[in-house]
């Protein structure tokens, strides 16, 4: 048996994936990108194909992607996270009964994805320079709120009135704004609705600029948060199709490119 | 060179000399293939940009803000026209003591220049700077400049191309600055000078044309981002040195073409330039493009293909009509987005891109460049309707957005690569 991998250096996390022969997924892995991404990849990869009783010689290719693609020198290519997130998508949202639209929310940036009926990236956009609206953004307001990150979607569904407004999505200047509105005594509930309605609104506008089309895939750390979800539906005005494990999609395009790629050289 | 070791030191250690260094270096060494006649146009940057190097003009010194001054006129008073666009973020930084932060990096960069008075290009003294009325942020350079100490000519430009009207008011515009230069020189204008100024730009353009010619050639014969060293390099070079490199670095590319010679893989996709002008040394996304795999085979910028490829045309060798014919060069050709209607500049990029068999277009903004900022949704449809993919991309002159842009670019690039692959 052949297997192909897909390991997808991000900011925040390591993703990686294993197809075999016929693109089915194997099994995935995720670490903490930490401060020495090269070793932790290596790890991260290894515990992997231990986990499932891969060789490494059983390993035919291997595709990079993400923010420490390059310097990955263990992989057979690299691929830009937009195209390998679209892969993935368009062969994940198939059990949906297809995808046409990514949003993606990393760790640093967002994008918006939009894939033509042959699957191929028709157009795309990406947040500009900064962690505005980000997974980044999430953990910092987690933090003022004194919080765990996984209980934000908890929170977004106990309040009782509407969501406060929060206008800047800048992780420093949204700071400011949840301080304030603490001090003034909103409540916890209320002020993380509101930050969630502030990505959501954000996120669609970058959405709408690649133009929304047939069912949308949100994938992403951020999209474990349930309170999140709900918000971009709202402002989307549509179902968000959501993976059972949103954060390795890219990783497993990258793994279904490096499976084709072979067999194209073979 | 005329500078003391101290100065020449300090000028090495500056940041402006370390921006121009770093690209230069990235130019250089990220290639293997760069052709030998670029020599020349690398060791003129390293030598004026890193060295401070001073460059020696003819006569008296025109600075020009924009394409729109006619150098043939400048020429022909026996003055040396250098133009102060400047590509530099750090005097991006320092002129935006100047303008609001949110305007156009170009113009904050010239601004910052000029204030410095250590203008790069190290030249003799500016003794007029001649500013054509393009756009409202370079209109409203005109007075900082002046209270920079300079001398300033406002050269009117009428907001339309079209219009006969518009045409006698540039037309006149450009008559006065004749006026304007003959006070400065002392020096008349005549049919004979006029004649010879015409003829030594009609020798760069039809070296420039050669160049774009060759850039037809697929699979590529150079690269882009040596073109745009290249016209770069016009803004200040002495014209006719400038001339024969380029007229030299022609004759080596027709050699690679007869050897079958090629610059870049059989597959990268042909990438068409538009915008805002990549400027020494703000030549980040053409360089990004070209690190990531693509090739930029032709533009439609102010610093290259807008600049170089239209010749004065005259039928009346009278020195009035000569003029005329020299000021409807620089109007009725010109594709900037400055203009009203702007139906040439969507015909040139259909053009161009059926030209050069042009895979994609990567479509430069600069933020706060209104102009190419509301034009730029325009312009998809055009392409969109001829399904052509178009990567639009609003930048300035800070190194901070480089990865995130090669990630964009590198998608685009693989998107074009996937759309050829389903066409076959």
């Amino acid at each position: 048996m052949s297997y192909f991998a897909g390991i997808d250096i991000g900011s925040t996390a390591i993703k990686a994936a294993v197809v075999d022969d016929a693109g089915a997924l194997v099994g995935t892995h995720i670490a903490p990108t930490g401060s020495s991404f090269h070793k932790n990849a290596m790890e991260t990869f290894e515990t992997l194909l231990a986990r499932h009783g891969i060789t490494r010689d059983a390993v035919k290719f291997i595709t990079a992607t993400g923010y420490g693609r390059k310097l990955f020198k263990e992989a057979d290519d690299s691929i830009s996270e937009i195209t390998a997130n679209a892969i993935g998508a368009w062969e994940a949202g198939k059990a949906f009964g297809g995808v046409r639209t990514i949003i993606n929310i990393g760790g640093q940036d967002s994008k918006a994805i939009q894939i033509d009926v042959n699957g191929n990236v028709s157009n795309f956009a990406m947040n500009d320079k900064c962690a505005a609206g980000t997974g980044r953004f999430l953990d910092v307001a987690a933090r003022n709120l004194e919080i765990d990150l996984e209980e934000l979607g908890d929170y977004h569904f106990g309040g009782n009135g509407t969501p406060l407004t929060i206008n800047s999505t800048c992780a420093v200047f949204a700071e400011s704004e949840i301080i304030g509105l603490l001090a003034k005594g909103h409540g916890k509930e209320e002020i993380v609705a509101g930050i969630h309605y502030s990505i959501a609104r954000r996120t669609v506008r970058l959405a709408k600029r690649v133009g929304i089309e047939d069912r949308v895939y949100f994938d992403g750390g951020p999209a474990l948060n349930k309170g999140l979800v709900a918000a971009l539906q709202d402002e989307l005005g549509r179902e968000l199709v959501i993976p059972q494990e949103p954060q390795t999609t890219t990783a497993f395009g990258a793994a279904m490119l490096a499976r084709s790629q072979f067999l194209a050289e073979a | 060179m005329n500078t003391t070791p101290s100065e020449a030191l300090a000028y090495n250690r500056s940041r402006q000399a370390r921006e121009a260094e770093t690209l230069l270096d990235r130019i250089q060494d990220g290639f293997p293939d760069n052709p030998q006649a670029m020599r020349y146009f690398y060791d003129l940057f390293r030598n004026v940009y890193c060295h401070g190097e001073p460059v020696k003009h003819e006569g008296t010194l025109v600075g020009t803000t924009c394409i729109h001054a006619p150098e043939e006129l400048i020429y022909a008073f026996g003055a040396t026209p250098v133009r102060l666009c400047n590509g530099s973020y750090h005097y991006d930084q320092i002129g935006a003591d100047f303008m609001p932060a949110k305007s156009c990096p170009l113009v904050k960069a010239t601004l910052g220049s000029l204030h410095a008075k250590a203008a790069v290009p190290n030249t003799a003294a500016l003794e007029l700077i001649v500013n054509p009325t393009t756009c409202d942020q370079k209109t409203k350079a005109s007075a900082m400049i002046a209270a920079m100490g300079y001398q300033v000519h406002d050269l009117e430009l009428p907001p339309a191309k079209e219009s006969e009207e518009a045409r006698l008011y540039w037309q006149r515009s450009v008559r006065r600055l004749a006026v304007r230069l003959r006070e400065l020189t002392g020096r008349k204008l005549t049919r004979n000078n006029l004649k010879q100024a015409m003829a030594r730009t009609a020798r760069a353009q039809a070296a420039f044309r050669a160049l774009h010619q060759l850039r037809k050639s697929a699979p590529a014969l150079f690269l882009g981002k040596d073109a745009f060293l290249v016209t770069n390099a016009y803004f200040f070079d002495d014209l006719d040195r400038w001339t024969a490199a380029v007229e030299q670095l022609n004759a080596e590319l027709l050699q690679r073409q007869q050897a079958g010679f090629q610059a870049a893989q059989k597959r990268a996709p042909r990438i068409l330039f538009t915008g805002s002008p990549p400027i020494f040394p703000n030549l980040k996304l053409p360089l990004l493009i070209e690190e990531a795999g693509g090739v930029v085979v032709a533009d439609e910028t102010c610093s290259a293909n807008r600049m170089l490829y239209d010749m004065t045309a005259v039928d009346e060798w009278l020195l009035n009509d000569m003029v005329d014919g020299l000021a409807d060069r620089y109007l009725k050709p010109c594709t900037c987005p400055i203009f009203t209607r702007n139906d040439d500049r969507q015909r040139r990029l259909l053009q161009l891109a059926s030209d050069f068999s042009v895979d994609g277009v990567v479509y430069q903004a600069f933020a706060g460049c209104q102009v190419y900022e509301m034009e730029h949704r325009s312009i998809a449809d055009v392409l969109a309707a001829q399904d052509i993919p178009m990567l639009y991309v609003e930048t300035d002159y800070s190194p901070d957005d480089m990865g995130q842009l090669s990630t964009r670019i590198e998608a685009f690039l693989e998107s074009i690569k996937t759309r050829k692959r389903s066409k076959q």
